[in-house]
């Protein structure tokens, strides 16, 4: 029921922002649990999710530039404009000639301020799911560490879940008596997790290196060589006896988790290489000289 | 001192014609010197030149590049899905507004080019700088 008014009143609010604004040729809004609304006499179809799919990828990557904030997108039959609204993103498709600055300010104020008004007639009808970043963003390799334990998230998921299920009235002595155990668990998991946290929230060291090819009938495709004095390194910044793993991201953005071993050849060392052998390179599609970034994996053992 | 790399870019067999050729006679040279110059007004962080072998990065803070060079190439990614599934056609230019910075992405010629800047930087005189 709250998603529905929710959603009326967004798919009204894009009908009269087209009204007002004949330029625009499609318009949607992409909330943040994924869910795509759009306006009267449109279809949400095949184009429009991979359209969502392009957004929702380049928000990920905005965190360079601290998120995506807006996008605008001058084609030659047409521009693109997406605006981010609270924790939603308008995008609509418009003619070349739409004046911006116009439909900045039409949307800038009626879809804060219906979000305003939703939220203030009733709160709940506020956004019917959790607060959830984009489901399909993928799991980047190179996240940075969380920056609280992750032990404390799941502890709070689960209480979520738990409120959300039907409580019996006939039985709330036995409730009372689980949610005790549960919350002695939780201060449990609690205390578990901080004693955890120092290690979890080691700030990951990452290096460029410059890449360098091998190859041989031994050679191991799953293995790359990397100067022992980065690794030894690494290792005393992770607390960690020894690096086995890395992450290696390329300029294109390509990942692969790859075990690491000291370089091989004494002359080579000490020269800020990567040496990758020839089929992980053609895999990451770099090539030698190239610079990629190296971080090391935490061993789950340590 | 802003370091200044030449990164080989990886050469791929399908060559994405994500936006009309531009009709200027930009050789690479004056376009880096233009790039330069734009690079030295004050909230331009740097810049990312792609060419069909090569890029040219020159970033203000090194640490920043290879998320930079990943913004500006999956940005040409994203951007040509979103251009396919509207139907409009060949990307001319693109504004990445982030909270922090901004970027403007065009082709100039043969050459694809990232400027990263602060919020506050005109970035329609950049392009017509470029252009």
């Amino acid at each position: 029921m709250n998603e529905e008014v929710y959603n009326v009143a967004l798919k009204t609010a894009l009908t009269e922002i087209k009204n007002i604004c004949p330029d625009i040729n499609g318009s949607f809004i992409l909330m943040n649990n994924g869910t795509l609304i759009a306006g009267d006499g449109q279809a949400i179809d095949s184009s429009a999710e991979r359209a969502v799919s392009s957004i929702q990828d380049l928000a990920e990557k905005a965190a360079s530039v601290g998120g995506l904030d807006g996008l605008l997108i001058e084609g030659e039959n047409g521009k693109v404009y997406v605006s981010r609204i609270n924790d939603m993103y308008f995008i609509a498709a418009l003619s070349k000639q739409t004046d911006l600055t116009y439909l900045r300010n039409v949307t800038g104020v009626i879809l804060p301020t219906i979000l305003k008004v939703l939220d203030n007639i009733s709160p709940e009808t506020a956004p019917p799911t959790p607060l959830k970043p984009f489901q399909h963003f993928p799991q980047t390799q190179f996240k940075p560490a969380p920056s609280k334990p992750l032990g404390k998230e799941e502890v709070i998921e689960e209480t979520v879940d738990e409120a959300e299920a039907p409580v019996s009235p006939e039985a709330p002595e036995v409730l009372e008596s689980e949610t005790e155990i549960e919350a002695q668990d939780e201060e449990e998991e609690e205390a578990q997790s901080e004693a955890e946290a120092p290690k979890r929230l080691i700030n990951l060291p990452s290096q460029q290196l410059i890449v360098d090819k091998f190859g041989g009938l031994m050679v191991r495709s799953d293995t790359v060589q990397i100067d022992s004095e980065v690794l030894q390194r690494w290792g005393s910044l992770m607390d960690v006896k020894e690096i086995r793993e890395v992450d290696v991201e390329t300029f294109s953005g390509k990942t692969a988790r790859c075990k690491a071993k000291v370089i091989s050849d004494e002359k080579l060392e000490g020269r800020g290489l990567i040496r990758i052998p020839e089929k992980l390179c053609d895999t990451l599609e770099v090539k030698r000289g190239e610079l990629v970034r190296v971080k090391p994996i935490v061993p789950e053992s340590d | 001192m802003p370091v200044k790399k030449k990164i080989p870019q990886i050469e791929t067999t399908e060559q994405v014609d994500w936006a009309p050729r531009i009709e200027v006679k930009a050789q690479l040279a004056d376009l880096r010197a233009v790039l330069e110059r734009i690079k030295a007004r004050d909230g331009v962080v740097g810049y990312i030149l792609r060419a069909e072998t090569s890029a040219s990065v020159d970033i203000k803070d090194p640490s920043k590049i290879i998320d930079y060079a990943v913004l500006s190439a999956s940005t040409l990614e994203s951007v040509e899905g979103l251009m396919e599934a509207f139907g409009l056609g060949k990307v001319c230019s693109v504004i990445v507004l982030g909270k922090d910075l901004k970027v403007l992405l065009l082709t100039v010629g043969e050459h694809r080019v990232s400027v990263f800047m602060e919020k506050n930087v005109d970035h329609d005189l950049i392009c017509k700088e470029l252009l």
